[in-house]
């Protein structure tokens, strides 16, 4: 299922994080959050941001031989 | 799992800070146009970035806190609302509000999210942690 979770800790940092996202939609869900509350200071991207909706994007590497 | 973002928070919304100030029983009051401080400036500290020696003390509104002699002052700078306010631990503001206000800020982002959650048809599930901190999980609507 997918869910965003903002996490708001009590200095007023605020962390947001998006679970069951494919792709870059999960950019696109946040950036309200984003506008809103103010500046994005840093953004980590896993593993889910670079697959697509049909599946992983693969690289092919030109191997010796 | 998909991203991770961190933010640092602009008070942009007025509505929000007064929703904020709801929550933790703080009282805000529209066109005070004075906040209580100290009264005079000693030099201890730095004047805060873009303001003078007479504009201490001079606000658009204030938040009165429960139990602290000191307020706190909002003033409208650009397109975002500024909180200023005199941290002398007589004053007491940093004991109910935590180091720079941070509970007023945490309370402010957790109102501004909840309620544009909400309007654009999320779920919204909110919980405090064991930290203090405030977990909100939005889920259904675009989610």
């Amino acid at each position: 299922m997918k869910k965003i979770v903002i996490d708001i800790d009590e200095t007023g940092a605020v962390r947001i994080e998006t679970e069951g996202f494919v792709g870059k939609s999960c950019i696109e869900e946040t950036k309200f959050l984003k506008d809103l509350l103010g500046k994005e200071t840093a953004q980590q991207l896993t593993p889910a941001y670079f697959a697509t909706a049909r599946g992983c994007v693969k690289k092919h590497l030109p191997l010796c031989g | 799992m998909s991203h991770i973002a961190k933010i640092e928070i602009e008070i942009k919304d007025l509505s929000a800070l007064k929703a904020a100030c709801v929550r933790l029983g703080l009282e805000f009051v529209c066109d005070q146009r004075t906040y209580a401080w100290f009264g005079q400036h000693i030099g201890d500290y730095p004047i805060p970035e873009g303001f003078t020696v007479d504009d201490m003390g001079k606000c658009d509104h204030a938040i009165r806190v429960p139990g602290a002699a000191y307020e706190i002052g909002v003033i409208k700078r650009d397109r975002q609302w500024l909180l200023v306010w005199d941290f002398w631990r007589s004053g007491g503001l940093e004991r109910v509000l935590g180091k720079s206000a941070g509970k007023l800020k945490q309370a402010y982002a957790a109102s501004k999210a909840v309620m544009e959650a909400r309007r654009k048809g999320y779920l919204v599930k909110e919980q405090v942690t064991k930290n203090g901190g405030i977990r909100i999980t939005l889920s259904g609507g675009r989610a």
